[in-house]
């Protein structure tokens, strides 16, 4: 099936053309831009309810080009065309005065063929092919931001290359255990070598989420790199396509079990991710930081669901990705409006600003609710699901996964505070309203939020629930209201403590902004929290430290080598030089001495034998 | 049809020396002729054994005359570095006379080198060693400065006790076979391999060779008389007359008439290692261009030797690749150390510096040259010393190929050191007049670079052309 090749080939086309044109040209460009996402779009909807190949030879040795698509990769395919379409509406105002205008686009469309690419591909050379090309769009839509960005893109491009690598081991393991580099056919025991192989793939699948501790570029790149790209890339594609490849490693590659270590380690990872993230999240005072840390903690969620290894958990996973997609990209998209029309991100400095830009306001607050999963919005069900798996799992998880929610609903109800409430700044009265490019797919978005939260069967029905398979869900259905009261009456428990909490922040604080540093500035978390903020437990910083330290270390070893070539040999060599050159006496006598003697030696040496 | 490499070199040197006015041009030219005709026909000549019938000169002397791919190799570069001698001494020595006497004495030493490479009789090679010898000496001193004459002295005390040594030993070898037919005494000595008199005969010529070839500790007229010969001389007496009579007789006697034994074998790489190592590192602390270059002829002498006492097939082949190019990197290297005596005054490298500024050609050349011999790829000299060590290496001699491959970088070693003091870094103020040598210093040095590039470049023709078939030799 051909069709297969234009979500790759055609993106990518598009943006080799939209490369070429002259920097004058941006309408062009726009229309190019459009034009690609909106066939891809329509490509995609054409192939959701497919199930083919394509195949072709490639490499050789087990390395074929071979796309396939079914159901689930489907719908990655159709969510990534999705969020692609919108990111790049909402670019055509946000770009618009924007510098590295051309990059942007090309590394927008490029990275949607290569993200369709991995998406697709059913060898996992291929996949890693798309990859790893991903690895460069990343780096260059980062590199084309503000002044700092080139660092931010180096540290990215470092810590997402060692993962890489993680990846490439893996399926370097992978290919040798199953003998075979076909996605669909390979189905492995987690053996020792197995597990050790499972791992590494994991590693390539969460650091390409955002999960702990591969996460540190993204604050970063929230600070430094064009924002559509926090929407496009570390909010919605990077953690469909990551937690895409998880699920396929867990569900079909290895059979992940309960009982299973590993299951313990995904679960480990995940809730410690969603703690340390929206802790770090709760005090950020810019408006795209703060979400850069959600982006990460809501991770964790998606991973503890699919380490649970039970069918609730799983589904719970999956719903959530799709879910923080569309929430966490509408956010990004709302911080994009208030940048461009306060001129600031800094929450000091904005505040009142519902008033100003009402439409932003309430596609912030659906997305909001969504995230700290308010009933009936759809990050309520998916979290509800998780909790589910959690719980069955064991109480700790849940708790973890609840005091994260807290924490989640805390930090959101101070950012909409201080950024669209309270009083608002001298310059700051003359703040408009968006125009349409930018609003339209924030409303598209915040409305599929809201379709999915108050029709949920919609989505579980036709997009997450086939992936697991009728026989793996028993009959169970995940759709309409959680069956488990408790659970519902937890979350609205852990919703009204947060609103209490911030409620008793303002008071003491006195404002939106202050609402949390009552937790903020608590006896021991103020020390880890400094500690936090100067980066001491940033794995890259310490990562660069070791570094230093290694070079150093190799250094001195270099220099003791260099000693001995260039000191110890030609100190040897000298001095047995002149230790020869004594021979050379000038004796005329002497050499014949030696000559004759060396002579008689060599004669009886012959004679002896 | 061999003895016309003879004949005809001997009927120029009757008519160069007619009595009565003629030329030193036209005797020029006419030895070029013969010197690449030579070289072309060696290079033109099948390979394969020819073993004519032995002529009869007179009753006393059977002057027997046979060729093979090793004899073939050596006329060639017999041929190519006489050329190189010939055009270096015309532009180097100043008067008519001593032009002249060049010349002929260069004659006779080619009729020796190349009667003793076709030569197939005991007793004929000694002769002809001493007529490439005795020329030599007077080559050295031609000049008659006293340095000059106390070189030659040094390597005719030498040179005598050396022919003493093998005069001794061809009487035993008479004694016992009753002939020095090479293919007579070979059987001979192997039927009586066990007998001492044989041992002792064996021993002392190749002690006699040791002598000639400049072995360690046989070496110590080498560097004297290297460095106090006029430099054309030089050029002449590292690059190809050392060699022939030293080097490639010890060759041929060992493979075609002695016989490889472990006895000789062990001995033989022994001396090799011995004199790459002295060589090598004697060679570090040099100050003198010239002698700086003969230590470097020891050391390189020694992986030749090296590669014959291994004495497999593929290591024969290897020490008569180097030997070849030994000649053309020697040869080169001196012509370089002339041009540098002659333009600048002086081969006190201490005195010297920045020259390749002044003299592009043979700052050029010399880079090559000493890249070469340091066994720098794709040079030439890179491919034999491969081919020895390999050999070395397949033979199981693990630390002879170990001291091989470590001199080879005291070798780059003590060339970098040389180049930088000579040819680059500062110009000494006093060298600010310096120019580039004549065309009789930089053709010849040219065409020797282009050689070894050549050779090292298609180095699979060369093999395959000129030193494989000297495996046939050893059946």
């Amino acid at each position: 099936m051909k069709l297969l090749l234009l979500p790759v080939l055609l993106p990518v086309v598009f943006a080799l053309a939209a490369l070429v044109t002259p920097a004058a040209w941006r309408r062009a460009r726009e229309a190019l831009s459009i034009l690609a996402v909106a066939i891809n779009l329509a490509c995609a909807i054409a192939l959701f309810k497919a199930d083919a190949v394509f195949q072709m030879p490639w490499l050789g040795f087990g390395m074929e080009f071979k796309l396939r698509i079914y159901q689930f990769s489907g719908f990655i395919l159709l969510a990534a065309a999705f969020f692609a379409a919108c990111v790049c509406v909402y670019s055509l105002s946000f770009m618009r005065e924007k510098p590295a205008h051309k990059q942007f686009y090309s590394y927008l469309l490029i990275t949607l063929g290569l993200t369709s690419g991995a998406v697709l591909a059913d060898n996992l050379i291929l996949m890693l092919f798309f990859w790893e090309g991903l690895l460069l769009t990343l780096f260059g839509m980062i590199a084309i931001g503000n002044k700092s960005a080139f660092k931010t893109a180096t540290k990215a491009f470092i810590i997402v290359g060692i993962s890489d690598l993680c990846l490439m081991a893996g399926i370097g393991l992978t290919g040798y255990l199953a003998g075979t580099l076909n996605i669909s056919q390979i189905s492995l025991p987690i053996t020792k070598l197995g597990g050790i192989a499972f791992i590494l793939l994991m590693i390539g699948a969460i650091a390409k989420a955002g999960a702990m501790p591969f996460h540190s570029w993204i604050p970063d790149a929230a600070n430094d790199a064009p924002l559509p790209f926090m929407a496009f890339l570390p909010a919605s594609l990077e953690k469909l396509l990551g937690i895409y490849f998880l699920a396929r490693i867990s569900l079909d590659m290895f059979k992940l079990n309960p009982a299973s270590s590993l299951s313990m380690l995904l679960m480990v990872i995940g809730c410690v991710t969603i703690l340390l993230a929206v802790m770090m999240a709760l005090i950020q005072k810019d408006y795209k930081r703060l979400l850069s840390y959600h982006a990460i903690s809501q991770v964790g969620y998606m991973i503890l669901g699919i380490g649970t290894c039970v069918p609730a958990g799983i589904i719970g996973g999956l719903f959530h990705m799709i879910n923080h997609a569309l929430y966490k990209s509408c956010l990004f998209l709302t911080g994009g409006s208030v940048e461009k029309q306060a001129g600031t991100t800094n929450l000091e400095k904005l505040g009142g600003l519902g008033l100003k830009m009402p439409v932003t306001f309430i596609c912030f607050i659906i997305a909001a609710a969504s995230i700290s999963g308010v009933p009936p919005f759809n990050g309520f069900f998916s979290k509800e699901l998780v909790y589910d798996g959690a719980l069955e799992r064991g109480v700790i998880f849940y708790l973890a996964a609840l005091v994260g929610s807290f924490l989640t609903a805390a930090s959101f109800l101070k950012l909409g505070h201080a950024a669209f409430l309270g009083k608002i700044s001298s310059e700051n009265n003359n703040v408009k309203e968006s125009s349409w490019p930018m609003l339209a797919p924030m409303v598209t978005i915040a409305g599929v939020c809201v379709l999915f939260g108050l029709y949920n069967r919609l989505p579980l029905e036709t997009l997450i629930q086939p992936v697991l398979g009728a026989e793996k869900l028993g009959g169970h259905v995940f759709y309409g209201m959680p069956s488990n009261v408790m659970l519902i009456v937890m979350t609205i428990v852990v919703l009204i403590a947060a609103l209490i909490n911030h409620v008793i922040g303002v008071k003491i604080g006195g404002s939106g902004l202050k609402a949390v540093d009552h937790i903020h500035y608590s006896p021991v978390l103020i020390g880890v929290y400094d500690r936090a903020e100067k980066r001491m437990f940033d794995p890259y910083d310490i990562g660069l430290k070791l570094a230093v330290a290694g070079s150093q270390a190799l250094w001195r070893v270099d220099r003791a080598i260099d000693w001995v070539y260039d000191g110890l040999i030609v100190k040897v060599a000298h001095f047995s030089s002149l230790r020869l050159r004594q021979f050379q006496s000038g004796y005329y006598a002497v050499y014949v001495f030696w000559a004759i003697l060396a002579s008689v030696a060599a004669v009886i040496f012959l004679l002896k034998q | 049809m061999l003895s016309l490499f003879v004949s005809i070199p001997f009927l120029s040197l009757i008519v160069f020396n007619i009595p009565g006015k003629h030329s030193t041009r036209l005797a020029l030219f006419w030895s070029a002729f013969l010197f690449i005709a030579q070289s072309a026909l060696a290079l033109l000549f099948s390979t394969g054994i020819i073993n004519p019938v032995a002529r009869q000169l007179s009753r006393i002397f059977i002057f027997k005359l046979s060729l093979d791919p090793l004899s073939l190799l050596l006329l060639l570069s017999i041929g190519v570095a006489a050329f190189a001698a010939l055009l270096a001494g015309n532009n180097l020595f100043r008067e008519k006379s001593q032009k002249s006497n060049f010349i002929n004495l260069l004659m006779v030493a080619v009729i020796g080198m190349n009667a003793t490479v076709l030569a197939a009789d005991l007793f004929s090679v000694y002769i002809f060693m001493e007529i490439v010898a005795v020329s030599s000496f007077v080559l050295i001193s031609i000049q008659k400065d006293r340095l000059a004459l106390e070189g030659a002295f040094k390597y005719m005390v030498m040179s005598s006790i050396a022919t003493c040594l093998m005069l001794v030993s061809i009487a035993l070898i008479i004694l016992v076979c009753g002939d020095t037919d090479f293919g007579v005494v070979a059987s001979g000595l192997c039927a009586q391999s066990g007998n001492p008199i044989v041992k002792l005969a064996i021993g002392l010529f190749l002690c006699g060779l040791f002598i000639k070839s400049g072995l360690v500790p046989f070496h110590g007229w080498l560097p004297d008389a290297y460095s106090a010969a006029p430099s054309a001389v030089s050029v002449l007496l590292a690059g190809i007359i050392t060699k022939v009579t030293g080097v490639y007789v010890l060759m041929r006697l060992v493979i075609s008439v002695f016989g490889i034994n472990p006895a000789i074998q062990n001995l033989l790489m022994l001396a090799g290692a011995v004199s790459i190592a002295f060589g090598a590192l004697a060679a570090l602390t040099q100050h003198d261009f010239k002698r700086m270059l003969a230590y470097s002829s020891i050391s390189q002498v020694g992986y030749i030797i090296l590669g014959l006492g291994c004495a497999t097939p593929l290591a024969i082949a290897g020490a008569a690749f180097h030997f070849f190019n030994h000649t053309i990197f020697k040869t080169l290297l001196f012509i370089n150390a002339a041009a540098v005596e002659k333009q600048a005054g002086s081969i006190h490298m201490d005195n010297l510096g920045g020259l390749s500024e002044k003299m592009p050609v043979t700052g050029a050349t010399s880079v090559i040259a000493l890249l070469s011999t340091a066994g720098i790829p794709p040079l030439a000299g890179f491919w034999s010393k491969l081919i020895i060590i390999m050999a070395l290496w397949s033979a199981g001699n693990f630390a002879y190929a170990y001291i091989a491959v470590i001199f080879s970088v005291v070798t780059l070693a003590y060339f970098l050191s040389m180049q930088r003091r000579v040819f680059f870094g500062k110009l000494a103020l006093s060298l600010e007049s310096v120019k580039e040598a004549g065309a009789g210093i930089t053709i010849p040095a040219a065409l020797l670079a282009g050689i070894t590039v050549a050779a090292g470049v298609g180095f699979f023709w060369v093999l395959d052309k000129l030193i494989l078939p000297i495996q046939e030799i050893l059946r």
